[in-house]
């Protein structure tokens, strides 16, 4: 039963998928654009009320081109930018005015800008996950500073729950993973991590909010803070397993080394990918199993496609709810994951042998 | 649509990078400043001080016991103490008793014995008086005898109302 459970989804979900690049390929008016949904954009996405347009900052030729909004910028510099949608075509104008179209600013002959530094949506979203956690943590802290958790008891519910979070990442992550020598220096990258990850991943359970996480350019930067963590603050042995692995023959060594180099890199990369993945695939499970009702509405008729819809709803709430778990566990991963890498490379093997 | 320009999934967009980045170090930077150093210290000088007291509790707890057990000890050597004191004083008055018991015997002893002194003497004493006054009688009876002897009635008249004067 299970088995086959399992079966039927596995293969709807790949009808599915398939059957939206065909309606894609097709261009038909039901067409969702299922990465669209995922992808970055420059714009705040509050479909069907309204999008909120998000200020453009290009750097191109030597100067600085800021602008409140992409309509903005393609209305007053028609001379420079164009949108990347309308570099073969003549730019469509709605009452006189340029409206963007994929969003993508080009030069008029179509090479990319030098650098677009433009505020996306997903940047917001990190935004809203940065100041998130500060205005959780600053009166905490404040709390901590007057006394209270200090002297006496921590008071509140409020207190109380991210106290525990605070302690666990503390005790479970940091100490357990990097010892008791130098856990204290990493704790604080820790705790950031931890909970900007766990809110950008909250926000893309909320309606019109997006997970940041889902984005690959996001997980690279965090990935990023913790190799150069890793590296800024490696031990001398580390760099010695890393060029000369000690305890081998040489010949081994020489094998060993291009192995640990790549090894070097694999680690951010993988940290990077699984984060990145797990959110976005979350995301586009949801709307592939939603969109399983319009395709049987295509396939079979509207009758099927209501008879059944109940189950895809059912199941996109099964998968919500897996999603809200996984949130907490890919940001409890992340966060593992490279308190153990920061662990690996500061410890000192001086006093012990092997690993 | 161009294709080249297109949003992909696997796209790495830098200027999103750049500012992620910088962002997330700036926050870093507050973030470990002024909210997770205090929260940590905090949390680290409260566990400071609960292990102390517990140390504390502990040691106290220890130093009570060992007092405890030392005055047990103490009053122990004291009750054993005085239960010998007890008892010595017990074979003490004892011994005084008897002593006195023995003491007081002999005394009554000699008492008796010098009653009995006495009464020898006394009735020593007596016997001579006694004799001494029989003869004085047998003397003057003697006398009288002598005197009166006129004839054997009224020598006999004469002893008989000497006796009945003497009785």
């Amino acid at each position: 039963m299970k088995q086959l459970l399992r079966f039927l989804l596995l293969t709807l979900v790949f009808t599915t998928s398939a059957a939206v690049v065909s309606n894609a390929d097709t261009g038909s008016e039901n067409r969702v654009d299922l990465i669209g949904k995922v992808v970055d954009k420059y714009y705040l996405d509050f479909k069907p009320l309204t999008t909120i347009e998000l200020p453009r900052l290009i750097y191109d030729q030597g100067e600085f081109h800021f602008y409140r909004s992409t309509t903005s910028l393609l209305t007053s510099r028609s001379d420079l930018f164009t949108d990347a949608a309308y570099v073969d075509a003549y730019p469509v104008t709605v009452d006189g005015r340029i409206k963007p179209a994929t969003y993508q600013i080009v030069r008029l002959d179509g090479t990319s800008t030098q650098f677009d530094f433009s505020i996306t949506n997903h940047l917001v979203f990190f935004w809203f996950a940065a100041l998130l956690t500060f205005l959780i943590f600053i009166p905490l802290s404040k709390k901590y500073r007057k006394g209270i958790g200090r002297n006496t008891e921590p008071q509140g519910p409020f207190q109380n729950i991210f106290e525990t979070l605070v302690i666990f990442i503390r005790d479970e992550i940091a100490l357990q993973n990097i010892g008791s020598q130098k856990y204290q220096m990493f704790t604080p990258y820790l705790l950031t991590v931890f909970f900007f990850i766990l809110f950008m991943n909250f926000f893309g359970l909320m309606p019109w909010g997006v997970s940041s996480t889902a984005d690959i350019t996001v997980t690279a930067a965090l990935a990023l803070v913790t190799f150069a963590a890793t590296q800024i603050f490696a031990s001398k042995d580390h760099w010695k397993h890393v060029f000369w692995f000690p305890g081998v023959p040489v010949p081994i060594k020489f094998i060993l080394l291009p192995v640990e180099l790549i090894g070097l890199f694999t680690k951010p990369f993988a940290l990077c990918i699984r984060l990145f993945a797990n959110m976005a695939s979350g995301k586009i499970l949801i709307l592939s199993i939603l969109g399983t009702i319009f395709i049987f509405a295509d396939l079979f008729g509207s009758g099927v496609a209501y008879g059944t819809s109940w189950f895809w709803v059912f199941l996109t709430l099964f998968i919500y709810l897996i999603k809200a778990l996984v949130s907490f566990i890919q940001a409890y991963v992340f966060t593992i994951l490279s308190a153990l890498f920061i662990g690996m490379a500061t410890a000192d093997h001086s006093d012990e042998h092997g690993h | 649509m161009n294709p080249v320009f297109t949003q992909g999934l696997l796209d790495v967009d830098f200027g999103l990078f750049f500012w992620i980045l910088i962002t997330f170090l700036l926050f870093l930077f507050l973030l470990t400043k002024f909210a997770w150093r205090p929260i940590l210290n905090a949390l680290g000088e409260r566990e400071k001080a609960i292990k102390d007291s517990l140390e504390a509790a502990q040691k106290a707890k220890d130093e009570a016991l060992h007092i405890s057990r030392e005055n047990e000890k103490a009053m122990k050597e004291v009750e054993s103490m005085s239960q010998r004191l007890r008892k010595e004083a017990i074979e003490e008055a004892e011994a005084l008793r008897a002593d006195r018991t023995e003491k007081a015997k002999a005394e009554a002893e000699k008492l008796l014995e010098q009653a009995r002194g006495t009464i020898d003497q006394e009735k020593k004493k007596a016997l001579m008086e006694l004799r001494e006054e029989v003869a004085k009688m047998a003397i003057e009876a003697a006398s009288r005898i002598l005197e009166e002897e006129i004839d054997e009635e009224r020598n006999r008249k004469i002893v008989d109302r000497y006796i009945k004067e003497l009785t």
